[in-house]
């Protein structure tokens, strides 16, 4: 492991002149881009410790003079934040209960047993990723509407499993285990739950991890929808707590603001960096699926 | 012993129509929950669209059947064109201002020695952050005291304001949009950069071919695939968008920012025309629908050249 892999340049070219120049370039675009992604995150955890003078201050500085932390004591007098983050700890409970239980007992019978119209079925899953779902946006408001399921958490778990995508990503996950593995289970005498759940399930943890990592960060960012949807404000999540009481709001001064979005964005962010490699792995699955 | 019992079982005769069925069975009921949750709340949502689309919806009197209503009133109204235009001049921007940017991200992220791991992260962070955050963040940055306006006034003392001035408001929100989204796109392309065989390069540099040229005639054409698909990919996530222009700019200042996915939106649930939204809904569906297939098509014939 001497020699790195070459990408584009090999090692010869950084010893010409004008490649060492454009890479050089390169490297500082590469700096100032770094730089812009992470200044906003940056001003907002540091504002979040300034008065609201010092924000406001010319010239504009990153750090605060001395930590301010009666902001924070404001913004949670200003907003509750608790209710609504259980509210989203129980919609991403029941998404991933519930809509990962239809996903997966749909994808290993599409891959590992036997089905009639599976050409059919998949087709019937796989034409719904053509259709934008703006689309039919307003209709499936009425439709839960009409099942009477405006203002419920239902109305989130059950169509979550309506998930094509989820569905062909664990197909594809099932169809790389080996036939003869459930063949021999069933000669053994076990049945096909059993099958499901001792041996699909516990070789798919990876897979499972990443649509449990998806659901996570779709339910702890959706905010219009269930605002929508769920008629009394107790039961919104937080995204759309925020959205209405912190985005919305006029009088609110920015210091207090900021330590609000701080607090909420700080559980995806350490999310992240514990489960990056999870992650960063399922991307690369769904970026192969295309 | 019990596969002894199961091979017992399996000599007997049985009739083959119930043989199948029980064959069946289980595999019909692992799939059943999934074809009902599809029928109910996708199917039935875009059937009921259709169907809303040529009706007057009344919660109270009952809805009843209009014709063609919906699509001339739609039509005749003087705000359809503009919120077209806008929309169009937004998935333009996307493109101009957005599409490039994430390949050529990825070749610089793909040529670096270290920290290319750190420069990913870096680079998907927005991703991760609620879009609520950056909501704040971007009013925040925009703000006519802002730091954005603080870092121009370095250069010259012009204020520009980022969100009320109409001609700007859309460019404001696209750089926002273009700044979270890029990331994903990037890590795409990323992984397309590292599939392309490093021998190519290797025998493209033995001939002579300087390092422009390799990205010209190698990097570029081993991802043109992924060029395509991202570029369908962005005219249709970008032609429904309404949600950042909701957040920043309520749709204004004067109407600038607002697109027809928003015209939708405000069409129910302000006017409380779901018959007119859904019509909206409809024609927007045949447009995408078409364009999509269109593109594929090409896609398709680009591939075989």
């Amino acid at each position: 492991m001497s020699q790195p892999e070459r990408s584009i340049m090999s090692s010869f070219d950084l010893k010409k002149g004008s490649v060492r120049i454009g890479y050089s370039i390169m490297l500082l675009a590469l700096l100032v881009l770094a730089v812009t992604m992470l200044y906003p995150f940056a001003t907002t955890i540091f504002s979040s410790f300034k008065t609201n003078q010092e924000i406001f201050m010319f010239p504009p500085s990153l750090f605060p003079q001395q930590f301010q932390w009666s902001n924070y004591a404001e913004g949670f007098k200003y907003v509750e934040l608790f209710r609504p983050f259980m509210n989203t700890l129980i919609l991403f409970g029941g998404n991933a209960v519930i809509s990962l239980m239809i996903v997966s007992l749909a994808a290993f019978s599409l891959s590992q047993m036997k089905l009639p119209f599976r050409k059919g079925i998949t087709l019937f899953f796989m034409s719904t990723l053509m259709i934008p779902s703006a689309t039919y946006m307003i209709p499936s408001f009425l439709n839960l509407q009409s099942l009477g399921l405006i203002d419920s958490y239902w109305a989130f778990w059950l169509p979550a499993g309506a998930s094509a995508f989820n569905i062909m990503l664990l197909r594809s996950f099932f169809d790389g285990i080996n036939k003869e593995l459930f063949e021999a289970g069933r000669m053994d005498g076990a049945s096909e739950l059993r099958c499901f759940y001792r041996l699909a399930i516990p070789m798919s943890i990876p897979v499972f991890s990443t649509l449990l990592i998806f659901a996570f960060t779709s339910t702890w960012n959706d905010w219009y929808w269930p605002s929508l949807v769920l008629t009394s404000p107790e039961k919104y999540p937080l995204a759309s707590v925020v959205y209405r009481n912190i985005i919305q709001s006029f009088n609110l001064t920015w210091n207090v603001k900021f330590s609000v979005l701080t607090v909420i964005m700080l559980p995806p962010l350490l999310f992240f960096l514990f489960f990056q490699k999870n992650i960063m792995h399922g991307l690369n699955l769904s970026g192969v699926k295309g | 012993m019990s596969t002894q019992t199961a091979r017992v079982k399996g000599r007997q005769p049985v009739h083959p129509l119930i043989k199948k069925s029980k064959d069946y069975l289980w595999g019909v009921l692992f799939i059943l929950p999934a074809i009902i949750v599809f029928c109910l709340f996708l199917w039935t949502p875009i059937a009921k669209g259709v169907v809303y689309s040529f009706m007057h919806v009344d919660f109270i009197n009952g809805s009843n059947y209009v014709g063609l209503k919906n699509y001339r009133e739609v039509i005749a109204n003087s705000d359809m064109g503009m919120t077209i235009w806008n929309t169009i001049y937004y998935m333009f921007l996307c493109v101009l201002l957005g599409f490039w940017v994430p390949s050529i991200v990825a070749i610089a992220i793909s040529e670096l020695r270290r920290f290319q791991g750190v420069m990913r992260l870096i680079v998907y962070l927005p991703h991760i952050v609620p879009a609520v955050v950056l909501y704040g963040m971007w009013q925040w940055l925009y703000d006519p005291l802002g730091p954005v306006n603080q870092i121009a006034s370095w250069f010259g003392d012009h204020q520009l304001m980022w969100l009320t001035d109409k001609s700007i408001a859309m460019i404001s929100i696209v750089i926002a949009e273009t700044w979270q989204a890029f990331g994903g796109a990037t890590l795409i392309y990323l992984a397309g950069i590292v599939g392309i065989p490093k021998d190519l390069y290797e025998a493209a540099e033995i001939d002579g071919a300087g390092v422009l040229q390799r990205i010209r005639h190698i990097t570029i054409p081993g991802i043109r695939h992924l060029y395509v698909l991202m570029f369908i990919l962005q005219l249709i996530s970008t032609s429904q968008g309404f949600m950042t222009h909701m957040a920043l700019t309520g749709g204004g200042p004067n109407n600038a920012t607002l697109t027809y996915m928003y015209q939708i939106i405000n069409e129910a649930f302000t006017n409380l025309n779901y018959g007119r939204a859904s019509a909206m809904g409809v024609l927007m569906f045949l447009v995408l629908t078409s364009l999509s297939t269109v593109l594929y098509y090409f896609q398709g014939r680009s591939k075989k050249v």
